[in-house]
């Protein structure tokens, strides 16, 4: 097995709700049972942002910066792109060696899984995994029902920490349970009942046969979960009680997170303190990966999952972009990709400079020293993130620039900021950002003086090329 | 160097103008401008035309565009371009090419048609003005960085909405007696507090429409000036400034400090000072930008413009009327046509045409216009050294 172990977790979800009884209020009845309520990414979150959210805390709590890392994975099967290796833009958020392996992991739903065991074999350390998902489908379909939001992340590292003991796979080829078409963003499934449930045990199965594990003894089992009810049919072939896949479920709360199902539950149980916890991903096809982990201390974590606003129906049709109008005409602020991308460290991970004559610090980091008027060349400097805000207003429905239209549309109206940021070492620095995560219905008005946190999210999107960028939230913990 | 004098100014009515075009209302401003002067056009050395332009006509070569209607092709013409304070601009490089030599008859004006594209459209073009890679892509507007703006005095000063509002009921009162205002109504505090919220804390009378409108300006040598008219209007002093364009790198947030320079200088050239003037016509596109201004051009202090406009001291019957035309917000803001919009009340004032609006034998005003929200900045000081008696309606009659 891997000389590498897990020395740190991180876990994100969004922060909105919806209940099953806004979809029982608006269908007659809730089709994913076991659900009680999921999360739902803002309009200006994708399975990237949630990725860079989980990947930040996980550094954090293994105390690895992002420019240490030998290896970078990405798994989800939700890309905001179906081509083009987001895991290189995930890196720059995080500030990874142009160097390291970067890795992604899609099609199916134990993407995640796969991602942590070829992470674990290629023993490149630290490296970072990272799965992130929120799946969509058609609205009257159980899984769209069943569609939550979340990802999960880990470091992983020649250290004490959590190691996997044994780790065995499976496949059977069983067309039709659960697929995508080319094209399309939603996936389906032919519904045989009980066809999709002798895959998921077959593979299961499988892979627990593979893996050696008769009675693998655990307190924690991160089991699948489609909905809240298929990964307690597990318990069987995987030889868990329902308990022990209770104990870190995550499911019921965030709904079904795809390629995030098992990295979510497994992150919860391994920061929990459970010694020995069982993974057991799956995915169709079918394929399922079985892993045992022991751990002698709980590993450290950094966890987001606590959903703080419940929206309705109708709002998550917004959220989702099912309700979007056409774009507005006229153009927008036009700046050309080639410009952005000599923006993108700024955009990213907030780097700015330190004036060599004067010591102030400036943002952008280029032209004259907007302190002392300096032309020099900056010392390079990386922002912690957090700010205070200078002067703010909101941009009301209607208000917004074209560019901004189809994000007001699902999002309603929006704070926009002067923020002056902290620097590393004292001093500060001023620059605009939207404000995210924060509707005025039910949050605390945000005003000057009050205190914000930067974090990644989609900015615009402009000839198909999504741009990313910090924005700020209000600094709630 | 050699003074400069206005020898004539005009303007187009400002509103939404489907039947007009860039052309006509330039050709109407001019016309306006030739009235009552001895110019004919052949006088014309230089012409400066401020425009933003904002899509939907002629983008490239707008000057010759404009000057070849009204029979000026051939004259050598320079569009000028500083967002909002373009043609205040123009009339300053008007000035620098008679104080020069170049030239003895300078037409400077500008135009804008701005009501003939979809709001989205004109959003667009709003918003080409802002610092575009960070301020812009940060979701915000024309407004919403003003809204920055008065959010920053609110809380370094104690400014209040209402206070925000005394600019609009100030200058739709003066814009009601503007035949050539766009939004020539009363409003009360009440109608501008309530209304709807466009950029929290600005409502919709903290904002200026969008509108077509031009505007002229004819200046003239020392040399030249009594062989065109018999009214001595003097540009005294000629300031102007800018500032980094985005707001977030600016030295401060509750003023603007290109208006600042560009009034300290213009008061040093015409050795005056803010106590001078009788009048001025400030650029107020949001109601915090005419509160800022005054703080900027000296009539009160730092802080102290929200309690000074309540208490009246710009109102027509106070002790320094401010935007007597309506502003911005009354008369209207055709972009490119705004700077020397603002010398046409200023000469009209001097040379007693200013109608229902005329001021009581002002000597000395003046004028100031802003591009975008504070990087670029232009200040005229007018100096009348005709005698009042020789003035009736409007026109000198020596």
């Amino acid at each position: 097995m891997s000389d590498l172990a897990i020395t740190g977790v991180g876990a994100y979800a969004p922060r909105l709700r919806i209940e099953a009884d806004a979809f029982a209020e608006a269908w007659g009845q809730f089709e994913a049972s076991g659900v009680e309520r999921k999360a739902v990414p803002e309009a200006d979150e994708d399975t990237l942002t949630m990725a860079a959210a989980a990947a930040d805390r996980a550094l954090d709590a293994a105390g690895v910066d992002g420019a240490e890392l030998s290896g970078l994975s990405l798994a989800t099967t939700t890309p905001p792109l179906a081509e083009e290796e987001l895991v290189v833009r995930l890196g720059s958020m995080l500030g990874t060696p142009k160097t390291a392996t970067h890795h992604q992991f899609t099609a199916s739903t134990r993407a995640g899984a796969r991602a942590l065991a070829a992470a674990f074999d290629a023993e490149r350390a630290p490296a970072l995994v990272v799965a992130a998902d929120c799946p969509r489908a058609h609205p009257p379909d159980e899984r769209e029902h069943a569609a939550g939001a979340g990802a999960a992340a880990f470091v992983l590292a020649p250290d004490d920490g959590a190691r996997v003991v044994a780790h065995g796979e499976s496949v059977t080829p069983r067309p039709g349970e659960r697929f995508r078409e080319s094209g399309d963003d939603r996936v389906q499934g032919l519904g045989v009942t009980s066809y999709d449930r002798a895959a998921f045990h077959d593979a299961l199965a499988g892979a627990a046969a593979d893996a050696g594990l008769d009675d693998p003894d655990v307190s924690a089992a991160a089991v699948q979960a489609p909905d809240g009810k298929r990964p307690y049919r597990a318990t069987g072939p995987l030889g868990v009680d329902s308990e022990a896949i209770q104990a870190c479920a995550t499911v019921h709360d965030l709904g079904d997170t795809g390629a995030a199902s098992v990295p979510l539950s497994l992150a919860r149980a391994l920061a929990d303190g459970h010694d020995r916890v069982l993974a057991a991903a799956y995915g169709s096809g079918a394929g399922a990966d079985v892993f045992l982990l022991k751990t002698d201390d709980p590993v450290p974590a950094s966890f987001a999952l606590d959903g703080e606003v419940d929206i309705s129906y109708a709002e998550y049709l917004r959220r989702r972009g099912d309700l979007d109008g056409q774009e507005p005409a006229g153009g927008g602020a036009y700046v050309s990709v080639p410009t952005w991308e000599r923006s993108i460290a700024q955009r990213h991970r907030l780097v700015a400079g330190r004036c060599r004559d004067c010591g102030a610090l400036a943002f952008p980091p280029e032209g004259a020293c907007t302190d002392c008027g300096a032309l020099v060349e900056y010392e390079s400097v990386t922002l912690p993130g957090q700010g205070t805000v200078e002067a703010v207003t909101r941009i009301g429905r209607g208000g917004a620039p074209p560019e901004f239209a189809t994000q007001q549309v699902r999002s309603g109206a929006f704070g926009v900021a002067i923020v002056s940021f902290d620097g590393p070492d004292g001093g500060t620095v001023s620059a605009p950002a939207q404000v995210t995560d924060h509707d005025t219905e039910v949050d605390d008005d945000l005003s000057v003086g009050d205190r914000v946190a930067a974090v990644v999210r989609r900015v615009y999107t402009q000839e198909g090329v999504t741009r990313y960028g910090f924005k700020v939230r209000p600094a709630g913990d | 160097m050699r003074d400069a004098y206005v020898v004539g100014a005009g303007q187009s009515d400002f509103g939404a103008f489907p039947d007009e075009s860039y052309r006509s209302l330039f050709a109407t401003a001019f016309e306006h401008a030739l009235d009552g002067t001895a110019v004919e056009p052949n006088d014309v050395d230089e012409a400066v035309v401020g425009t933003l332009g904002v899509g939907g006509r002629q983008l490239g070569l707008p000057g010759p565009a404009v000057t070849e209607h009204v029979g000026l092709h051939g004259v050598p013409t320079t569009r000028v371009e500083n967002a909002c304070a373009a043609s205040g601009y123009a009339v300053r490089q008007g000035v620098q090419a008679i104080r020069s030599g170049m030239a003895d008859l300078v037409l400077a004006g500008g135009v804008e048609v701005m009501t003939d594209v979809s709001s989205d459209a004109v959003r667009y073009w709003l918003g080409v003005s802002g610092e575009t890679e960070w301020e812009r892509l940060s979701g915000t507007t024309f407004a919403g960085v003003y809204a920055q703006m008065a959010s920053a005095h609110m809380r370094e000063y104690g400014t209040t909405v209402d206070q925000l509002s005394h600019v609009a009921v100030k200058n739709h009162a003066n814009g009601a007696k503007n035949p050539h205002a766009q939004l020539g109504f009363e409003c009360s505090l009440e109608d501008a507090s309530s209304a709807p919220t466009v950029a929290d804390p600005l409502t919709l009378y903290h904002c200026c429409p969008t509108t077509d409108g031009a505007a002229a300006v004819l200046l003239a040598s020392e040399d030249a000036v009594d062989r065109f008219t018999d009214a001595r209007v003097r540009v005294a002093g000629v300031g102007a400034g800018s500032d980094r364009v985005g707001l977030f790198q600016r030295d401060t947030y509750s003023g603007v400090p290109a208006s600042r320079r560009a009034a300290e200088t213009a008061y040093e050239r015409a050795a005056a000072g803010p106590d001078d003037l009788d009048f001025a016509e400030v650029h107020d596109c949001f109601a915090i930008a005419e509160l800022m201004a005054y703080e900027d051009i000296g009539l009160c202090e730092p802080g102290e413009a929200g309690p000074y406009i309540a208490s009246g001291a710009t109102r027509p019957d106070g002790e320094t009327p401010v935007n007597t035309s309506g502003g911005l917000k009354s008369k209207g803001h055709p972009i490119g046509a705004t700077g020397a919009g603002q010398v046409v009340e200023a000469f009209d004032q001097l040379t007693g045409g200013a109608g229902d609006r005329q001021l009581d034998a002002p000597e000395v005003g003046l004028t100031h216009n802003v591009g975008g929200s504070g990087g670029a900045a232009v200040v005229h000081l007018f100096e009348r050294e005709h005698d009042w008696d020789d003035v009736e309606d409007g026109e000198v009659i020596a």
